[in-house]
């Protein structure tokens, strides 16, 4: 284990990354940090910027106008990071696969400019919040 | 004036309407050509005078249709004009928006999605779709090429906003610009705001959507009638359960018919946990723009009982699922009652006490009071809907004016303010929220036995309208049927639709460091608010979101040591 993921490891600090969801996945990502989940006790934390993040919770299925400014986010966070396609949308497109605006799923586009990201899918629409902490705990033990 | 009263004044403008058809009790459709109907909808908007609700854009076989739907709230009834554009080589009418501000993001719309050409209107830049969209493909035609990667040709050269165009981003920008969005650190979804500035105080707004555009409405066209609930639900997640109603209420007046009682009242009290814990989350993120991350912590942990018992119920925290054509889903089990009245209590307690936090604080006073005004003149001029409305004194509230599901039965009554500013919408909120539980305990009360659910076998032809009061105010479904299993065209109007665009009215003016609530205030489905880059063209600094949040947070500090209150404290919650 290099000594880049041995840090990545330890508080992981997350950005949030909207491409077109519906609000669901959204609300539940925010509900991580209020007192029911809270898992600011283990470390992760929302940041504004995604030059501080380690991992990029990216929602929805990327819309056409969202794509160019998800590749752009995706080449500002530092690497090494993980990328969490959060909701069936962001895995699969979901049930907006036939919309003419979706250029999606989210793998695709961050493929397209780094073929090694570190990819991690937790699905469900929306899914549990925890259904999000255990996704984050298995991908961080993957690695 | 009451229905008759409004019949007769419509008859006024015959000589301009090729026939006027009235389909349902509360639903008038007037038909005209396309160069009467500027004249039809000045005279409806400006002499009736109707609230503008949405236009909706038709490609049927022979035309183009442009639909224009008001709405009378008195009686609740919905008044259409349906004009036929006959030339389809080169469609185009003249536009409404020149009187009627509230249509200019539909008719931009429509000229994208279906290339009908509005005449005169004042600011005719692209919408809703990408900016690499090629210009002439428009994809709600009925001949659009079945979706793919991206359609072919050159990518467009129209501008959308000043500072984010691909036609003038080279261009250098003559005033100092706020540019908020589109992406924010804490949630929710992206939409980008350019503020024009000077100094602290904002003298334009501008606003660029497209980003969470997934083209509901053509992937609706394409599934059977059943299965477009779930498709609406997933429109926006915090009003999963208005738009699927909304939906089901236009699909059965098509249909012609009533589902049984029990499904009518599981259907008022899913929508109602709905607006409580939407309510819920909008005062916590209001306590988080100015400062108060306590109110944000304690608001969010009293709306999970809320999510608990909707999932429960339906089995899901949100997106429902739980409303069909016809009736129901899943229905409340008795032995659930007891507890969906323990969980009301507390939160009926912890709704009073934000409410009280609210109302008594100084420091919130002096920070939400006069901020953001939303005068009544506007609020009706751009045509808002729900707390947003009933904010500004215009108390509108389709649960009153037309009521569906069990609304008619229960007792409750329709929270307005006159002020118009921040401080009335957040009090709207927090007062609606107790409005819901008591609706809910009535429904509960009164909960009829029976089926939850009825089979309805076909949709006939033919057109109706559903409306739902959302907690963010009126959703508006219009569905056309042609006797098959699918819906022929299928338009949805969710709140912010119309809320949004009335920032131009609420924002101008403000200073920056009240902006970040006053775009709050409408609870905007895309609110936009983080991420700012303040570009000062004086000193030409640049500040980040933090930077303008930290101002607000400021604004507040500085406030409450000049009014010298009291720290709030954690026993005071």
């Amino acid at each position: 284990m290099s000594w880049k993921i041995w840090s990545l490891k330890k508080s992981v600090w997350v950005f949030h990354v909207n491409t077109g969801a519906c609000n669901n996945c959204d609300i539940e990502v925010v509900d991580l940090l209020t007192p029911k989940f809270d898992v600011e006790r283990f470390g992760i934390k929302l940041v504004g910027s995604p030059r501080h993040a380690d991992a990029l919770l990216v929602t929805g299925g990327v819309t056409a106008q969202a794509a160019p400014r998800l590749r752009e986010i995706y080449r500002q966070t530092p690497k090494p990071c993980i990328v969490f396609c959060i909701g069936a949308c962001a895995c699969d497109k979901g049930i907006f696969t036939t919309g003419y605006h979706m250029v999606g799923p989210v793998d695709k586009i961050i493929k397209e400019i780094d073929p090694n990201a570190i990819i991690a899918y937790v699905p469900g629409c929306p899914p549990k919040p925890e259904a999000m902490i255990s996704g984050v705990v298995k991908a961080l033990s993957a690695l | 004036m009451n229905q008759q009263q409004l019949n007769s004044k419509l008859e006024e403008i015959k000589d301009k309407l090729i026939d006027i058809e009235q389909k349902a009790e509360n639903r008038i459709f007037l038909l005209c050509e396309a160069e009467n109907a500027c004249a039809v909808n000045k005279f409806l908007f400006e002499d009736v005078p109707l609230r503008f609700v949405i236009a909706t854009g038709i490609d049927s076989d022979d035309c183009f249709e442009v639909l224009y739907h008001y709405a009378y709230d008195p009686t609740g009834c919905v008044v259409t004009v349906k004009t036929f554009i006959r030339d389809r080589q080169n469609p185009s009418i003249e536009s409404i928006a020149p009187f009627l501000p509230a249509a200019e993001w539909i008719e931009r719309e429509m000229h994208d999605l279906l290339g009908i050409d509005f005449k005169n209107h004042p600011d005719m830049r692209r919408l809703i779709l990408s900016d690499d969209w090629p210009e002439g493909v428009y994809p709600m035609r009925k001949d659009a090429p079945k979706p793919k990667e991206r359609p072919d040709g050159q990518p467009s050269r129209r501008p959308t906003v000043q500072s984010q165009s691909p036609a003038q981003r080279t261009v250098r920008l003559s005033k100092p610009i706020v540019a908020v969005g589109p992406f924010h650190p804490l949630q929710e979804e992206m939409e980008f705001f350019q503020l024009t500035v000077d100094g602290e105080i904002v003298t334009d707004i501008d606003m660029r959507i497209s980003y969470n555009h997934r083209g509901i409405e053509k992937i609706s066209e394409s599934l059977q009638f059943d299965q477009v609930p779930l498709l609406v639900s997933r429109i926006c997640g915090i009003c999963s359960a208005s738009h699927p109603l909304a939906y089901v209420n236009a699909v059965e007046e098509i249909a012609g018919v009533t589902p049984p009682d029990r499904a009518q009242y599981v259907r008022t009290i899913i929508a109602e946990l709905e607006r409580i814990h939407s309510h819920m989350l909008w005062v916590g993120l209001a306590g988080h723009f100015i400062g108060y991350d306590t109110v944000f912590m304690w608001a969010w942990r009293y709306r999970e009982p809320v999510l608990d018992l909707l999932e429960e119920i339906t089995g899901n925290r949100n997106n429902y699922g739980n409303v069909k054509v016809g009736g129901c889903r899943e229905d409340i089990p008795d032995e659930l009652i007891p507890r969906i009245l323990k969980d009301l209590d507390l939160i009926e307690k912890k709704t009073e006490m934000l409410t009280k936090a609210v109302l008594d604080d100084p420091i919130i006073h002096a920070r939400l009071k006069g901020v953001g005004t939303l005068t009544k003149e506007d609020a009706i001029k751009y045509a808002v809907a729900g707390p947003t409305a009933r904010g500004s004194g215009v108390a509108i509230d389709v649960r009153a004016d037309e009521p569906y599901a069990a609304y008619a039965d229960l007792d409750w009554k329709v929270i307005s303010q006159p002020e118009g500013d921040v401080f009335a919408k957040a009090v709207v909120r927090l007062l609606e929220t107790l409005e819901s539980v008591k609706i809910i305990r009535q429904a509960l009360k009164k909960l009829p036995k029976g089926p939850i659910d009825m089979e309805v076998k076909e949709i006939p032809p033919g057109e109706g309208c559903g409306r739902a009061e959302a907690p963010r105010g009126e959703t508006f479904h219009y569905v056309r049927s042609d006797g098959g299993n699918r819906p022929t065209r299928h338009k949805a109007r969710a709140p912010s639709y119309v809320n949004v665009p009335s920032f131009r009215a609420s924002c101008i003016g403000q200073h920056i460091a009240d902006v970040t609530i006053t775009l709050a205030a409408v609870d905007p489905c895309y609110s936009c608010t983080e991420r700012l880059a303040v570009v000062d063209g004086h000193s030409n600094i640049v500040h980040d979101y933090e930077a303008l949040l930290k101002l607000s947070r400021e604004k507040t500090a500085r406030l409450k040591k000049e009014i010298g209150a009291p720290e709030l404290k954690m026993e005071d919650l």
